[in-house]
């Protein structure tokens, strides 16, 4: 008798849980929830694309889950914080995945799941079911990073300069995409120069500093430093200041740190190039929230957001427009 | 049983070599520079290699040191890389939300500001080293995962402060330099090799050393190490000291978070990413045992130089950086297969 007693009550419980979960999912008032997942979210990258998808989510009246790891920018870490927000069943999913293959099984499970997904900045291999794809043109960036290099160091035909490029990872597709970019130029613009080596600071300045301290050993007549993103940008103009080399290598960064916006004006940099993370932001969650609602796919799934040349003769208004900010 | 006795075979010859710890590692050492040297034609046996290896070694060894201590008495610290990112964090917002010093002051004139950024980072780092033990000797949670708790928590916190940004202040980059001595021509004969910040990581290196080899403290730290039950019965009060460990190693995870401030000029949230890999891997290259009561200062010395120079060397030799690890991992087993020769011939 007792078991049946509890029998039933199990039964009415589990039918209350699933009419509660109905009604819930009926509800047409009900927010949109929008995930937002990235790398390292320490990056001030992300943290200046927090700062675009904050003031959209509020426009849009949207919750939004920010998650990431504090500052791996590593797949293995950005597997199971995807898994975990399929499992939060939110209504949209901004991806900015960390390797275009690991992720796409991640990618495509919450696809399957039901939940609109956008990848922002960087993407996986197969964006075939994906509903927008917004990135800052990398490619651009980086051809824009070797016009600044050649005009710094005064590129003359004929003449041969050294130059190497601070990369994070070998698969982060912004990086490659900036290095390709890079290349491409060089190899149509400024033949005389070589890009001697590639090295990698896994996310840490100090290893930056510390590649390129070595460069300088290896390569006495180095004419220029491509530091490919903020990591790397720190801890080149770190190394460069503390040689006392400041304006004698011309260094481009990525990114508009306001400490890199600084070093601008004091020389350290030859320029910047910046992107415009919390333009890409607004930009994904007014495309999921049009998306979700009226089911309605964007007129073009890729769209490219233009990026910035930041150097010495740049406006007062451009680089505060440009420089990113904490919250 | 006569045969064996008559001749030593090459097995019991390499087994009374690795009896050697430190005579073993240095031959590593000297091995990979030999290799380094000739693959790049020369250019890795020069000053500033020799410098920038050393500068780099200051920015890890307080983290091996922190961590060698903890892994003699039987524990581990996964929390020492976001420590250093917390300190180096707190100690730059110090100078400029709080101060608001800038990036402008430089020299001699950021100094007082640097010994008030030294003490903000050793503070920090205690702070946290404080929280493990509490984790571990109050709440009896496994050194694992209290630690990977507060690596977790510093690391989050790190990025809070800085807001995700470096926070860039006043700094005196001629402090990470290295010396010369005055009179004599670097381009003639460099001499530039140790800087003022890394002599200073060498003698707090060295100061722990004599701790862990000729004080009660190291005493405790590998009776603790060997046998717990067997420290307990002589009378060690075990969270009390290892309180004092965990303290330690966080006021060391502190002290090369303000290495990182000097060497950055500011505090970056990121600086001590993934360092607690290698603080482990230096530890057990250098010949400590992760099941405690093993393990040598000058071996965590040597095996920190040691990671070091594959790094430099790989990028040297222009082989990609992605080998180091492959490198790594090879020293790694080498070094625990010596360990396990060692054991089975009675050696500690």
């Amino acid at each position: 008798m007792k078991r049946s007693i509890k029998i039933a009550a199990a039964i009415s419980i589990v039918g209350a849980i699933a009419l509660a979960a109905s009604g819930c999912a009926g509800a047409s008032n009900q927010p949109i929830k929008i995930a937002f997942v990235m790398g390292a979210e320490s990056d001030p990258f992300f943290q200046a694309m927090k700062v675009g998808a904050e003031e959209e989510a509020k426009a849009e009246g949207v919750t939004l889950i920010w998650q990431g790891d504090p500052s791996h920018y590593d797949v293995a870490t950005e597997v199971p914080i995807v898994e975990n927000i399929i499992a939060q069943k939110p209504d949209g999913l901004v991806l900015i995945p960390t390797d275009p293959d690991g992720l796409q099984a991640a990618n495509d499970k919450a696809i399957a799941a039901g939940i609109a997904v956008a990848n922002v900045d960087t993407h996986v291999t197969d964006l075939s079911k994906v509903v927008t794809f917004i990135t800052g043109d990398n490619g651009d960036g980086g051809a824009k990073a070797a016009d600044a290099i050649a005009a710094k160091i005064g590129y003359t035909d004929g003449k041969t300069y050294d130059v190497v490029v601070g990369l994070t990872s070998a698969t982060a597709t912004t990086n490659v995409a900036r290095l390709d970019g890079f290349k491409a130029a060089i190899a149509a613009k400024y033949p005389g120069i070589t890009i001697q080596d590639v090295a990698y600071s896994a996310s840490n300045p100090q290893t930056a500093a510390s590649n390129v301290e070595n460069w300088l050993t290896k390569y006495p007549n180095l004419a220029g430093i491509f530091a490919i993103d903020g990591t790397n940008a720190s801890g080149a103009a770190a190394a460069l200041q503390a040689k006392n080399l400041t304006g004698k290598i011309a260094l481009v960064g990525y990114d508009a740190y306001p400490a890199n916006v600084e070093l601008i004006q004091s020389g350290v940099f030859t320029a910047l190039i910046a992107q415009d993370p919390a333009a890409e932001a607004r930009l994904a969650i007014k495309t999921l929230v049009d998306y979700i609602k009226n089911k309605k796919s964007p007129a073009q799934r890729d769209v490219v957001i233009a990026n910035v040349t930041l150097d010495a003769n740049t406006s007062a208004a451009d680089l505060k427009k440009y420089t990113y900010v904490a919250n | 049983m006569v045969d064996g006795k008559q001749s030593i075979s090459f097995r019991e010859r390499i087994q009374g070599f690795t009896r050697n710890q430190t005579a073993l590692l240095v031959l590593v050492l000297l091995i990979l520079i030999v290799v380094f040297t000739s693959l790049s034609g020369g250019t890795f046996l020069s000053t500033s290699v020799g410098s920038t290896i050393l500068t780099d070694w200051g920015a890890y060894i307080l983290l091996a040191v922190a961590e060698t201590l903890v892994v003699i008495s039987g524990g581990i610290d996964l929390s020492v890389g976001a420590t250093l990112s917390l300190s180096t964090v707190t100690a730059g917002w110090v100078l400029v939300n709080g101060l608001h010093l800038t990036s402008k002051t430089t020299g001699v004139d950021a100094w007082p500001a640097l010994a008030l950024a030294a003490l903000v980072a050793v503070l920090t780092g205690l702070l946290v080293g404080a929280v493990n033990s509490v984790l571990i000797n109050i709440l009896k949670i496994v050194p694992f995962i209290a630690t990977l708790a507060t690596f977790g928590a510093a690391a989050g916190m790190a990025i809070i402060i800085s807001g995700g940004m470096p926070l860039q202040g006043p700094t005196d980059f001629s402090l990470i330099n290295p010396l010369r001595i005055p009179g004599l021509d670097p381009k003639v004969f460099d001499t530039g090799l140790f800087s003022p910040l890394v002599i200073l990581m060498a003698l707090v290196t060295l100061v722990v050393g004599l701790f862990l080899h000729k004080a009660r403290f190291g005493l405790y730290t590998y009776a603790i190490g060997s046998n717990v039950f067997a420290a307990r019965a002589a009378g060690i009060s075990i969270a009390r000291h290892t309180t004092k460990i965990y303290l330690v190693g966080g006021a060391l995870s502190g002290l090369a978070g303000f290495y990182a401030y000097v060497r950055l000029g500011g505090g970056s949230p990121t600086s001590g990413t993934g360092m607690e890999l290698y603080a482990i891997a230096a530890t057990v290259i250098g010949g400590a045992s992760l099941m405690g009561g093993i393990g040598r200062m000058w071996g965590t010395v040597i095996g920190t130089l040691i990671l070091i120079t594959v790094q430099s060397g790989l990028l040297m030799i222009g082989v990609a950086t992605d080998w180091k690890q492959i490198v790594v991992a090879v020293l790694i087993a080498g070094a625990v297969a010596v360990q396990t020769l060692q054991k089975k011939n009675g050696v500690r």
